[in-house]
């Protein structure tokens, strides 16, 4: 049986509405999605490996991250603890990344020693061009699951995060 | 001679077409005050006796409307001072602090005004919980209450971030980075919310979007049914005026009107103006029983109301001139203070944040709690409005609030650096 002219034209109007509806919120969801990287992003070259030697941890201020080096490894590391996005300071003392928010505590490959983070430090992935370190910005690499520590240095005697603010 | 020129204005053509009540002492007079006013009709003619007593509701729903109406008028001040980009907003708020007359206690006003109305919003909560105002008929208006909840806390988090020092970028940081532990789309979501994977410009311009404007329409939609479904509803206190039966409410119109109330015609005509569609049937039927019971609203609750607003303002500007609201060195976001506290009615989660897994401590657990929040008016089934005539509901309630409010003190007051127990008579590490 066909539909009578007030059925139709009641269907017409809940799929009309619909389709504004999806319509609206695909609008939204297009003009509130970030930009991209206007920043610029890609890749990132620093000196040359041997200015970051074992155990040590360098900042880099344009990409925000560390260099470390930890077991011959290089590692380039966010500085944003992968927890709640609080900046982790590198705790020379005792040679671990230890997080002033909630006391998350990296090693300095970034994996996840102790504290409430769900995973080790995020990362970028890093290669060697030209004589030079190159990190590769443009993609994060999520940090290792918690439990996997490959590159454990031992620690250092002291620790910061005591310390008087 | 100055009374005979009021008294001869009073007369005019003009100032009978603006006021068009007469203002003799008549019943009648003070019934059209409020009836014939489109402010305050949002009061019905007559409210229960009851009412006039502080300890009925303690005013918060009132105080907290006045502190909205306080915030409203600061905050545009403050807009026209403040530019929400991230080179202007903290030298912005510098020039407002010290070059812009008055700008400080402005500003000083409006944050503690803010704070205050997250707890004025909070204990208007617990007070009608306590009172079992959510019960039946009122059970939407409960759940409207706590969206009006959220929407006061989401302008609070929002505006925490405007003055762009580290104070509020930390705090917002922590805040934020909790809603990409939302299952799924979590990550898209602080996205959007952020403009971007950190806080930058987006998010600056977003929050303030948020902050002036789109809660604003929010905020106003929501009060204005909340408002009106308690003018319609009637007021909870004079639901007690009538033997309470499970699940009876509202009663059935016309046919039932009571007889007492059809015995006295006069009464029976306005019973039968209230269920032409102004109030329920059950609580203009609460009315016609006892009506020594009620007063006039003018001039008895307006006074009231007038006190309360008064004494409102007279707290946050005295507030104001007392404290400073804080304003830190500029946002860095290469250097997190040590702590980075969330603002303080979100810093219990993250209290619960360092004991558990940041999707059960700072997703599952409020998103069940607000949940259950919003459910209970359906969820509680049970009549009674006494506090003594329903423990169960009672004591989990008062332990969850307990709990929270223990979080909170706990994260606020004795947590320092590296969220390591601290006493705060030895450091003191909140900043509000």
């Amino acid at each position: 049986m066909s539909p009578t002219r007030r059925e139709a034209l009641k269907t017409s109007w809940m799929i009309g509405s619909g389709l504004l509806a999806g319509a609206a919120a695909w609008t939204t969801m297009e003009a509130l999605a970030p930009l991209a990287n206007v920043e610029g992003g890609g890749a990132l070259p620093l000196l040359p490996p041997e200015a970051y030697p074992e155990g040590s941890a360098t900042f880099v201020r344009t990409g925000r991250l560390y260099v470390t080096r930890a077991k011959g490894e290089l590692f380039a590391i966010s500085q944003k603890c992968p927890h709640l996005g609080c900046r982790v300071p590198y705790c020379a003392a005792s040679g671990r990344f230890e997080c002033p928010c909630h006391g998350s505590v990296y090693n300095l490959a970034g994996e996840h020693i102790s504290g409430p983070a769900p995973r080790g430090m995020d990362g970028y992935r890093v290669q060697i061009e030209n004589g030079r370190v190159v990190v590769d910005v443009s993609a994060v690499v999520e940090g290792a699951p918690l439990g996997e520590r490959r590159f454990d240095t031992p620690a250092g005697p002291g620790e910061c995060r005591d310390a008087d603010a | 001679m100055i009374d005979s020129l009021v008294a001869r204005a009073q007369r005019s053509t003009l100032y009978r077409s603006i006021f068009r009540t007469p203002r003799d002492d008549s019943p009648t007079a003070r019934a059209l005050t409020a009836f014939g006013n489109v402010f305050l009709h949002v009061y019905p003619v007559r409210v229960p006796r009851k009412l006039l007593a502080v300890r009925s509701t303690w005013r918060l729903g009132s105080i907290s409307a006045v502190l909205y109406a306080i915030l409203l008028v600061t905050g545009v001040y403050l807009m026209f001072f403040y530019t929400p980009a991230v080179t202007m907003a903290y030298g912005d708020m510098q020039r407002l602090q010290t070059a812009v007359g008055f700008g400080q206690l402005i500003r000083n006003v409006h944050r503690w005004s803010a704070h205050l109305m997250v707890l004025a919003v909070a204990l208007h909560l617990v007070r009608v919980f306590w009172d079992g105002a959510y019960k039946a008929p009122r059970q939407f208006n409960w759940v409207i209450g706590v969206a009006l909840f959220v929407v006061t806390l989401a302008y609070s988090f929002t505006g925490y971030l405007l003055p762009w020092d580290q104070l509020a970028y930390w705090a917002v940081t922590v805040g934020s980075d909790l809603v990409h532990y939302v299952p799924v789309a979590g990550g898209w979501l602080r996205n959007v919310l952020l403009g971007g994977a950190t806080i930058g410009q987006s998010a600056l311009l977003r929050f303030y979007v948020l902050h002036v404007m789109v809660l604003t329409a929010v905020f106003f939609l929501l009060m204005a049914v909340h408002t009106w479904r308690v003018r319609k509803d009637g007021l909870s206190i004079g639901d007690r005026l009538v033997p309470l039966t499970p699940h009876t409410l509202p009663v059935p119109p016309a046919p039932n009107v009571p007889t007492v109330a059809r015995a006295n015609s006069a009464r029976a005509e306005s019973v039968r103006v209230r269920q032409m569609g102004v109030v329920h049937a059950a609580s203009a039927e609460a009315h016609a029983r006892l009506p020594d019971d009620e007063v006039f609203t003018s001039p008895h609750m307006l006074v009231r109301h007038q006190v309360v607003a008064l004494l409102t303002t007279a707290v946050v500007i005295v507030m104001g001139v007392l404290f400073d609201a804080p304003l830190r060195d500029h946002a860095n976001p290469n250097l997190t203070p040590e702590p980075a506290k969330a603002p303080w009615y979100f810093v219990g989660i993250q209290e619960l944040l360092a004991h558990f897994d940041p999707l059960v401590a700072g997703v599952l657990a409020p998103g069940a709690l607000l949940f259950l929040l919003a459910a209970l008016p359906y969820v509680d089934r049970n009549p009674a409005r006494l506090p003594s005539a329903r423990p169960l509901a009672m004591s989990l309630f008062m332990t969850l609030a307990l709990v929270a409010v223990t979080l909170t003190v706990i994260g606020a007051l004795f947590r320092g650096p590296g969220w390591a127990f601290v006493l705060p008579w030895e450091h003191w590490y909140f900043e509000p």
